[in-house]
């Protein structure tokens, strides 16, 4: 299981062991992880589990389907470079360690 | 000896009780009654709800299938093909495309709440949530006034199921027939006078140059019809009832309405009105000393998932300040609820009139009589006191 570790607007740190498969939105949501809401419930349809990838990692994952990268036009927070929405982000073991950051608002 | 019948009204009356059995003793059951596995761990049904490749839905997701809607519908497609026809869809649901039915939502809602003004009692089903839903539905599918009730009546049938032959009924079927040739009837209308409507833009829509067929357009909006019917009417009334049964929850949430949501949330976690789907085992699962076989059916039941103690800290306490976070109300994963936001909005506007007109409610019988169905819970009538 890769360790995930999420920071929040806050600072509060958090690190997750997540099964693989699970996305990393489940991963915040099932451990009282605040930043993120993923309102629609993981189907890529209301972009409120918006975070930020390490950039230095971003070219380990898949790239963005064609619907998230139109969803990553509706986040609240400003849009960045490791812009991605954490329900379309699986768990694998190539993500041992990974660092996302979550925006201060979601909707 | 532990048995878990989905068909039996002891398991539509209280579920719950069930479940406990089930996630303690039983976390991977093989029920005879439903010739199903069943799933009935939070971390379980999110897994297996994860794994779409292995917990296939192409052979049906309702609990007892509808005849010949397996593979045509987006809950029961699979990827990569599920996510394009989603994709066809999906903007018209999405939030903030969603924003502009606000009002036309809250004049509906106001209007049904009128209607209460000075009664008594009420039937919150009857007298309020299907005249509301089935108003909502038609106007954000555009569809023709004149068949509300009707259309109603058969979408709250055809989701049933009968206890004594654990199957569709003659009546059941007849109900889903029904929908279909209605749906029919509304597609070759807007073919023939399209407007900017969902059904218009889906029933014409091409994916990658691949057009949905025929039956996938027929089928897709016979659920949505039915969804959007039968799902959010189903919700409402359990959350209806939960706001007459905690009654302290309620004058929190007729004091300051922005609690609403709060309470909904809890809702869809503590006794949301779709209970258990279903997918089918694309190859061998050894899962807590059980070996599942390809092929078998397996139930995922969201119920119970959303009351796992292993998940939620005294999941039987109803509690609006719980914010549960990743709860199964809306199942999850590629095959989540499409309709979420409407669903949150039209509850929580229906019930923001409704405590305008009608603050103070009480259910009139202690014990109510359940809907028949594997699949959804929800009382077949729910009368309640004003005041």
């Amino acid at each position: 299981m890769p360790h995930i570790t999420y920071i929040e607007a806050s600072g509060q740190t958090t690190t997750v062991a997540l099964p693989e498969g699970w996305s990393l939105m489940q991963g915040a949501t099932a451990n009282g992880i605040d930043g993120i809401l993923g309102e629609c419930g993981g189907s890529c349809a209301c972009a409120t589990c918006h975070c930020y990838v390490e950039e230095s990692r971003l070219g380990e994952l898949p790239p963005p389907s064609e619907n998230e990268l139109a969803m990553l036009e509706n986040v609240a927070a400003e849009r960045r470079p490791g812009s991605r929405l954490a329900c379309q982000i699986k768990a694998t073991a190539t993500l041992e360690g990974l660092i996302v950051t979550l925006p201060d608002v979601q909707e | 000896m532990f048995r878990f019948d989905p068909y039996s009204p002891l398991v539509d009356a209280d579920p719950f009780p069930f479940y406990k059995t089930l996630r303690d003793e039983h976390p991977c059951f093989w029920s005879e009654e439903a010739g199903m596995w069943v799933l009935s761990r939070y971390t379980d049904i999110v897994a297996a709800g994860n794994d779409w490749e292995t917990y296939s839905s192409a052979r049906g997701n309702l609990m007892t299938e509808l005849p010949g809607r397996a593979g045509a519908t987006l809950g029961t497609t699979d990827p990569p093909r599920h996510d394009r026809l989603r994709g066809l869809i999906q903007q018209a649901f999405m939030k903030r495309n969603m924003e502009s039915m606000a009002e036309p939502i809250r004049n509906i809602a106001r209007q049904c709440a009128a209607d209460l003004q000075g009664k008594k009692q009420f039937e919150f089903i009857g007298d309020f949530s299907s005249k509301f839903t089935v108003r909502v539905l038609f106007a954000v599918l555009g569809l023709p006034l004149g068949d509300e009730q009707t259309v109603r009546d058969k979408a709250v049938m055809m989701v049933q199921s009968d206890a004594k032959t654990r199957a569709k009924g003659p009546e059941h079927i007849a109900a889903y027939n029904w929908m279909q040739e209605y749906a029919a009837k509304v597609i070759a209308e807007r073919r023939a006078n399209p407007t900017n409507d969902l059904i218009s833009q889906f029933s014409m829509a091409e994916i990658d140059g691949d057009k949905l067929d025929e039956r996938e357009v027929l089928l897709t909006t016979t659920t949505l019809i039915m969804a959007g019917i039968e799902s959010l009417g189903g919700f409402m009334s359990m959350f209806a009832l939960n706001m007459a049964d905690f009654a302290d929850a309620r004058r929190q949430c007729v004091a300051n309405p922005a609690l609403l949501p709060d309470a909904i949330e809890e809702s869809l976690r503590f006794n949301t009105s779709a209970q258990r789907f279903r997918r089918s085992l694309q190859k061998d699962v050894e899962l807590h000393g059980q070996t599942m076989k390809a092929g078998d059916f397996v139930c995922m039941a969201y119920g119970s998932g959303n009351r796992d103690e292993r998940q939620f800290a005294n999941p039987d306490v109803y509690d609006i300040s719980r914010k549960p976070r990743g709860h199964l109300g809306f199942g999850g994963g590629v095959h989540a609820c499409l309709g979420t936001a409407i669903a949150r909005l039209s509850v929580k506007v229906s019930f923001d009139e409704l405590h305008k007109v009608i603050p103070e409610y009480r259910r009139v019988h202690d014990k109510l009589d359940w809907m028949p169905s594997s699949t959804f819970r929800s009382p077949l009538r729910l009368d309640l006191t004003n005041g």
